[in-house]
């Protein structure tokens, strides 16, 4: 008898390993910045999608945020991931934002339980060149309480990105982890980054602490 | 104890991929030992990626866990409808990660660099005997061809987190199971096969993946040629495309 061809295997859904990207797209991120984060978008995706498994087992949400929050792109596998291009204006309901990043986590994790597929600890993405500016500040504040409250349970993980210009003494307010600032405009070397650390968490199986990639592309 | 037969069993561990890439040890190990014709000891043990010295955590772990069961059994008073098989369980449990404690301080290191999953067992022809802490599973098959789950893999939330024995509160939340069954055939495993061989997440067992094996157990002639093969099957292409992780696999069969 030959193993390999009689034994069947349990059909099971691809595991989900969830990254909201929540990205600044107010008036400052103008011109030069918002293209370099459209072209490092794309580069993601491209650095995605050439790991087998990740391509199946990322999945792939971006808001923006200006005068307006916008889910524009609901989860979707990295292989079914396009792209979009943004444009930029307005001022940076960063507060309002991420509330809805963390809804949309706690949506989507329930639509995975409904369905029986196991999955990975979220990760929220932030980038931002600015600090809130427009919303209230209990906006804001309710949404650091909230970002606190998950990462001490375990059910995200929250990072932000500081773009030149960002105020990074107020991001430290607002998330748990502290803030990295990018060198320059290298969304490139950032987003290959993390496509690696995705790919890792990915392809991990009983490690509670993933070991990610050393970032080259910022500093903290 | 009147049935006339005997264990055969055959097993595996092979280095998963993703641990090959990274020029990480395979850190999963097994053993098993027939104290008689009938009575069957296995276990099963599975260490933490993230940690340094796990192969070595995984390896004491089983070493210690059967060496504890073998004495408890053969100490233990004759009639085997009657050992105390929880408590021996639990003993070779305990023993495992008192084992695990006392080499984080020979070795000088953090007792998490030995973190490690522990699956283990006593087959008999007239029951199956389970402890399990983290993930894997163990599934029997008993005579009249009823496939079952002895144990499921344990998880928090996520995925990619499972309970080691290390943990303050590991011994007395691992899953022990006594089945009183007449078992046919016995498969352990580690977690690196739980996506192929369960249906998840409610770990039961896919007949199809298991059907196959015990036959091949069953019908070992030629124990090296049949390690080859089920290495060769734990190697191949098919498998592999599935699953990058460390790979473990224990099969037994009641011949009689």
């Amino acid at each position: 008898m030959r193993l390999e061809e009689a034994v069947e295997f349990a059909e099971n859904p691809e595991p989900r390993c969830p990254c909201v990207l929540l990205l600044d797209t107010s008036a400052s991120m103008q011109g030069v910045p918002i293209e370099a984060l459209n072209d490092g978008l794309m580069t993601f995706r491209n650095d995605l999608i050439r790991d087998e498994l990740a391509k199946k087992r990322v999945e792939v949400a971006i808001i923006s945020f200006d005068n307006q929050v916008k889910i524009v792109q609901d989860f979707v596998t990295a292989d079914q991931f396009e792209p979009p291009v943004l444009t930029a204006q307005g001022q940076t309901f960063m507060g309002t934002a991420i509330s809805q990043a963390l809804d949309l986590i706690a949506a989507r994790k329930s639509e995975y339980r409904n369905n029986g597929i196991t999955y990975y600890r979220p990760w929220v993405f932030m980038i931002t060149d600015g600090e809130p500016q427009g919303e209230a500040d209990r906006v804001t504040e309710q949404a650091a309480r909230r970002i606190q409250e998950e990462e001490l349970k375990k059910q995200v993980a929250f990072f932000a990105v500081g773009v030149e210009g960002a105020n990074l003494d107020r991001l430290a307010q607002i998330v748990q982890r502290t803030p990295l600032k990018l060198k320059g405009l290298d969304f490139r070397e950032m987003f290959i980054w993390l496509s690696a650390s995705m790919q890792t968490v990915s392809h991990s199986k009983i490690d509670e602490q993933v070991a990610l990639p050393p970032p080259g592309w910022g500093t903290v | 104890m009147n049935s006339i037969g005997f264990w055969q069993v055959i097993s595996a561990s092979v280095t998963g991929k993703s641990h090959e890439k990274q020029n990480i040890p395979c850190q999963d190990a097994q053993g098993y030992k027939r104290l008689s014709d009938h009575q069957l000891i296995f276990a099963v043990a599975d260490g933490a990626g993230s940690s340094k010295l796990s192969d070595l955590g995984a390896n004491l772990a089983v070493k210690m866990a059967l060496i504890t069961l073998e004495e408890k059994i053969t100490m233990g008073v004759q009639d085997a409808d009657i050992l105390p098989w929880q408590d021996y369980l639990k003993a070779a449990l305990t023993a495992a990660k008192t084992a695990i404690e006392a080499e984080a301080v020979t070795q000088e290191t953090e007792i998490r660099e030995l973190a490690t999953t522990l699956i283990l067992g006593i087959a008999t022809p007239e029951l199956v005997a389970v402890a399990q802490v983290g993930d894997g599973a163990i599934v029997v098959e008993d005579k009249t061809g009823n496939i079952l789950e002895l144990t499921i893999p344990t998880s928090g939330e996520y995925l990619n987190e499972t309970v080691f024995l290390i943990a303050p509160n590991a011994i007395e939340t691992a899953q022990i199971n006594l089945w009183k069954g007449q078992p046919k055939y016995l498969a352990a495993f580690s977690d690196g096969l739980q996506m192929l061989a369960l249906k998840m997440p409610e770990g039961k067992p896919h007949h199809p993946f298991f059907s196959p094996l015990f036959k091949f157990v069953e019908s070992i002639t030629d124990e090296t040629d049949a390690k080859k093969q089920l290495m060769g099957f734990l190697r191949s292409p098919r498998v592999t495309e599935r699953t990058d992780d460390d790979l473990t696999l224990i099969l037994a069969s009641f011949n009689s």
